[in-house]
């Protein structure tokens, strides 16, 4: 034990302290969050066992069972991460995040062993053996996609997680294991936030409904591919058949002007078809009218006399746009609006087979929709905003600030203390090799006599920083949901001779002889492959037809009989070595032995125990609203709710309304 | 409406020739409030906004500006410190003096991340500022000098500063920077660490911030909250969205720390068994540990007769504040003590970024700031916040009609003539200062100075009740 290590050895005892160095540990993000947990793991010691350990070298060890800490990142480095990712320096910009994260976190513990890797933990190499191999999971991740991934990855490797996520002053933390804990997906996540057609293309209302016609109708009808792939506008209930009819026709008019593109006179057609036109067309309807406002008609013309030739104005809108902190006025966006059509313009014609698509650092895009959402909300009477404002609006971008990230960062940190401390912790890394390999026990759910206690006694956490009375509020953590699509199935492996000739029905009979499966059916990621009415694809093999993919390749076994066993989740992979294999067809089920309990008995037990407290309201029903009503599509997003209703009982109703307005990824 | 808000007299006198800052931005009070000390900033670069744009989205250009010109005073550079200039120089304030003169040990590479093994020896400030200024070169980070420098210095070292910061320290030094700082009228964090247990205490004299929220049905009225919180005025704004937002600009007043620490729980608290149920054994702790090291001039080993005399000094604590018996457990006394003196970063990590996340939003003037000491269990995940106030004496002398005097002997460090003369905080006295807050007061803050000779148990410990 160096001296460096007494802090950490006073606090934490001298066991949990070699388990600590002893462990192997993977962050995957090393942006906000993940450079503030990388710093808090390599100062406690975390993945920094000597180089000679009982007898053996280091480098001896094998790979994947190596006391240390791996950080997966495929971003680059951007300006406007240095306010809060402190592992980074100006310097650094477009260099990858967890190279440069490794580079300067290594020098405030030189004994501690990074793995720092450039990739995309959707990556076929990242598979479900890969997760096997840590004893924690630290997610630091900014969406929700790959927050999904990596919590059904530990699922199937049984790994515990510590799933975080912060959004301006608020954090949150929660630790989830297989079994024992809800998991990342047992809470439905509402589906992403859209406005109904005929609010955004005839009666918006809000900047926002004008920032999303600029983005997702017009940009893409111009430069990019059609509205109908927008998930931003869909036709809801409440629009108007007819008029959304007439909207396509709308649509289909300026599919024609963008033959025009090149031609001096292509911002002009557009503005006057979509500023003019339309909006005549629109006026015309007078029902629409009757409680609000009538739109204005703007007229490319009516600007002439400010105006001299289009080149000036194109320079102008360049100088303009600079200044995206000031609200720009109606000829200025005009301005804007012309110089960004013909930048735009001029790439499109560059290279034609390639559309262009929004995004809010790409300087063009942003100034086109900033300047028409702005154009479009002086024709509704709408307030305009400065580009500033609405690159936030269009860009989803989520206010991040040093400190929440630092304090939740810590929590993790604290939470994983808690987890390993716990005492069933199985230890992955060298003590696998030193002892002789037991068979997990699966009893973290040890429940010390206290209700909710699990995982060492880990606890959900939010931050609370606007409350005058706490700074973190607590809830138990609670067991799985038990009809989660994604946590409740029982995971196995499937492994498969990279060369096998091995059919649908080879597996279909392996599942029969060994599981007892008589009615049910298989699910891949191409869809249904196999039920008790599809025997079209039974003599296919099993590789080439892509229902077994080298990589993060899942199956899906439904029981579809009376008895209703729960679901069988089966990881896929090649086989390393073909000598256990099954001769017949090289398909090996791993573990042999795989219990699948009734379906209808493992929710009765489970309605038992999912009664949850909280300290912070003392009111389960609260929670249990605020899990269901909160989840949405980011973890980002569901702290505001979160701490909305924990906060109930105190004396200051606080309403955090800093969070960004949800659009899209 | 006037009525209902605090009615200042007179401006604080301040000894010297030294210019205050801006101080109320606002007809409506005349308290004295901290602001930044600079004049008027020039607008944020477009270079400022491209690098604190994720920031500047939550606080606001306003407030990183104010942010931008500030000086922070940091006294103390361990696991602590390292976090809070980590988190000040990130968000882009105009400088920071560091004070840490203490020589690096190869214990301190452990949680203090700024320090290499090349260090050792060497002043820890000074070595660890080049790392710190790399962060953000926009910030000029600068050492102070020797910590024995700056306990005798008086208010005219702390007016450039518009927030001081000190870890780590026992009460006695904590509170001399404290009390000179508050003469200054310049807002003061404490914070300290125990392996896993951590704390802050805020007096930031009086300090108004304004905090935006979606406007209810129910009214905010123009009043006092608490003791010590008031509404000073209510705007309402329409958002973008078609929400009503509602602009409260509001007003703590605060207590020094030699008075937060011998002042009872909240009336909230005591008047509530549930409340009072769930303080945390930690507060208790934390007090024993300030007499502890008052008395023997050092932390408590893990000798048993250390063990024995800080239990007896835990157990005085927590009937002082009226808790129950069973809230100081003999396995949280054992763990407490087992943590005394150890650095860790995680809870480093918490309890500097908390404390760094106030120290940016009382510059900015936004949000609700600590009032006026919060405890952070990393063990139990537990961080309450608690109004340990009890009102400065020269309010409470003004209150009870005497004259603003006060003789005060044994007073170490203090520049003389300072204490009590000066008449800051004569702007917090308000015609709804609550009775009953201020007896005793004086006694206690004498108490803290006192030359190191107390009884062990605490028997010199004036009782509020």
């Amino acid at each position: 034990m160096q001296r460096r290590d007494r802090g950490i050895a006073q606090s934490l005892g001298l066991p949990l302290t070699k388990r600590v160095k002893e462990s192997r540990v993977l962050l995957v993000g090393a942006g906000g969050i993940g450079c503030e947990v990388l710093k808090n793991l390599v100062c406690s010691g975390f993945g920094s066992l000597p180089q000679y350990y009982g007898g053996e070298i280091a480098s001896e060890i094998s790979d994947m069972r190596r006391p240390e800490i791996v950080v997966v990142d495929m971003d680059t480095i951007d300006l406007s991460n240095l306010n809060r990712q402190f592992l980074f320096r100006k310097q650094h910009i477009k260099k990858y995040k967890a190279l440069v994260a490794k580079e300067t976190a290594s020098q405030f513990n030189p004994s501690v062993n990074i793995d720092a890797q450039s990739g995309n933990i959707f990556d076929d190499k990242y598979d479900v053996a890969f997760f096997e191999g840590f004893d924690l999971v630290f997610n630091a991740l900014d969406n929700l996609a790959a927050r999904r991934h990596v919590n059904k990855m530990c699922l199937a490797a049984d790994v515990p997680l510590i799933e975080s996520g912060t959004t301006g002053f608020n954090g949150q933390v929660q630790a989830i294991k297989k079994g024992v804990t809800e998991c990342y997906d047992c809470n439905p996540k509402p589906a992403q936030k859209s406005f109904p057609i005929c609010t955004i293309r005839s009666t918006p209302s809000q900047p926002i409904h004008c920032i999303v016609w600029a983005k997702s109708y017009l940009f893409p009808e111009l430069f990019g591919t059609s509205e109908e792939d927008s998930a931003d506008v869909t036709v809801t209930e409440v629009d108007n058949v007819e008029e959304v009819a007439k909207l396509r026709i709308e649509a289909e008019a300026l599919k024609t002007i963008r033959g025009l593109m090149g031609k001096s006179e292509f911002a002009q057609a557009v503005f006057d078809k979509v500023f003019r036109d339309d909006i005549e067309r629109l006026r015309g309807m007078e029902e629409m009218w009757l409680s609000r406002r009538k739109p204005e008609v703007l007229c490319f013309e009516q600007f002439a006399p400010s105006m001299d030739k289009s080149e000036d104005v194109v320079e102008r809108g360049r100088a303009l746009a600079m200044k995206d902190q000031a609200i720009w006025s109606l000829a200025e966006n005009l301005a804007v609006f012309s110089s960004a059509v013909d930048a735009l313009s001029n790439r499109t014609l560059a290279s034609p087979g390639t559309p262009l698509e929004f995004d809010k650092d790409d300087k063009d895009t942003l100034d086109f929709v900033a300047s028409a959402a702005n154009l479009r909300s002086h024709v509704f009477g709408i307030p305009l905003n400065s580009e500033w404002e609405i690159k936030q609006m269009a860009g989803n971008i989520i206010p991040a600030i040093a400190t929440s990230n630092a304090l939740t960062a810590s929590l993790s940190v604290l939470e994983a203390f808690k987890i390993m401390r716990g005492a069933s912790f199985e230890q992955k890394g060298v003590s696998k090799l030193t002892i002789s390999h037991v068979a997990p026990t699966h009893n973290y759910m040890v429940t010390n006599g206290k209700e909710g206690f699990m995982l060492g006694g880990s606890k959900m956490v939010f931050l609370n920083s606007r409350s005058t009375e706490r700074m973190i509020t607590t809830q138990n953590l609670v067991p799985p949901q038990p009809d989660c699509a994604v946590c409740s199935p029982v995971y196995a492996k499937l492994r498969i001779p990279s060369n096998s000739s091995a059919t649908l029905q080879d597996l279909v009979t392996l599942l029969q002889e060994k599981l007892g499966y008589e009615d049910f059916s298989i699910q891949a990621d191409v869809g249904i492959i196999y039920d008790p009415d599809l025997e079209d694809n039974l003599e296919k093999g099993m590789i080439p037809a892509g229902y077994i993919k080298a990589g993060n390749g899942f199956l899906t076994v439904v029981d579809e009989g009376d008895e209703g066993r729960v679901d069988l989740v089966l990881s896929t992979s090649f086989t390393p070595n073909t000598t256990e294999a099954d001769p017949e067809s090289g398909l090996q089920l791993m573990p042999e032995e795989i219990s699948l309990p009734s379906k209808h008995k493992s929710v009765a037990e489970s309605n038992g125990q999912a009664m949850t407290t909280t300290e912070a309201t003392g009111d389960a029903s609260k929670v249990a609203a605020h899990f269901n009503a909160k989840r949405k599509r980011d973890a980002e997003e569901e702290v505001v709710g979160a701490k909305k209703r924990a906060k109930a009982d105190e004396e200051v109703m606080v309403v955090e309304d800093d969070g960004a307005i949800l659009l899209d990824d | 409406m006037a009525a209902n808000v605090p009615t200042g007299a007179t401006e604080p006198i301040i000894n010297g020739t030294i210019n205050l800052p801006e101080t109320t931005n606002g007809a409506m009070s005349g308290v004295a409030v901290n602001g930044t000390s600079s004049t008027t900033v020039p607008g944020l670069s477009a270079d400022e906004i491209a690098l604190y744009d994720r920031q500047i989205r939550l606080w606001g250009a306003q407030a990183q500006e104010r942010i931008r010109s500030a000086n922070i005073l940091l006294v103390s550079l361990r696991a602590l410190g390292t976090e809070i200039a980590k988190n000040l120089t990130l968000a882009g304030i105009s400088s920071l003096t560091i004070i840490d003169d203490d020589l690096v040990t190869e214990e301190d590479l452990g949680a203090q991340y700024f320090l290499r093994e090349e260090d050792i020896g060497k002043p820890r400030a000074a070595a660890a500022i080049p790392r710190i200024q790399e962060l953000n070169p926009r910030v000029n980070v600068v050492s102070g000098g020797r910590l024995s420098d700056l306990i005798v210095r008086d208010q005219t070292f702390y007016a450039p500063f518009d927030c001081v910061i000190a870890c780590d320290h026992d009460s006695m030094t904590l509170s001399v920077i404290n009390t000179a700082a508050r003469f200054a009228n310049r807002p003061f964090y404490a914070a300290g660490m125990h392996g896993f247990y951590g704390y802050i205490f805020a007096d930031l004299v009086g300090h108004e911030f304004v905090i935006e929220r979606e406007k209810s049905n129910i009214v905010t009225p123009i009043a006092f909250e608490t003791l010590t919180r008031s509404v000073l005025s209510v705007t309402t704004k329409k958002e973008n969205n078609g929400k009503n937002t509602e602009i409260v600009k509001k007003q703590e007043i605060y207590c020094p720390l030699i008075l937060a620490n011998t002042s009872p729980l909240p009336p909230d608290v005591l008047g509530s068994r549930r409340k009072l149920k769930s303080v945390p054994a930690l507060l208790p702790c934390l007090r024993a540990l300030f007499d502890f090291q008052r008395t023997y001039g050092r932390l408590p080993g893990h000798t048993s007769q250390d063990l024995v005399v800080f239990t007896t000094l835990a157990t005085n604590k927590a009937r002082e504040l009226q808790l129950p018996s069973e809230t100081l457990r003999s396995d949280f006394l054992r763990s407490f003590i087992q943590n005394i003196g150890a650095e860790i970063v995680p809870t480093a990590a918490f309890v500097g970024g908390r404390l760094s996340e106030d120290v940016i939003n009382v510059l900015g003037k936004r949000e609700q700031p600590i009032q006026n000491f919060a405890l952070f269990d990393g063990d139990s995940f537990e961080g309450r916040i608690y109004s340990l106030y009890s009102a400065p004496p020269e309010i409470a002398m003004a209150t009870a009609g005497l004259d603003g005097t006060m003789p005060m002997e044994g007073m170490i460090g203090m520049p003389n003539g300072m204490l009590m003369t000066n008449g800051v905080g004569n702007g917090l006295i308000g015609s709804n200062t609550p009775a009953g807050v201020s007896n005793g007061n004086a006694a206690d803050a004498g108490m803290v100075f006192r030359p190191t000779s107390a009884p062990a148990d605490g028997t010199g410990v004036v009782n509020l009740d």
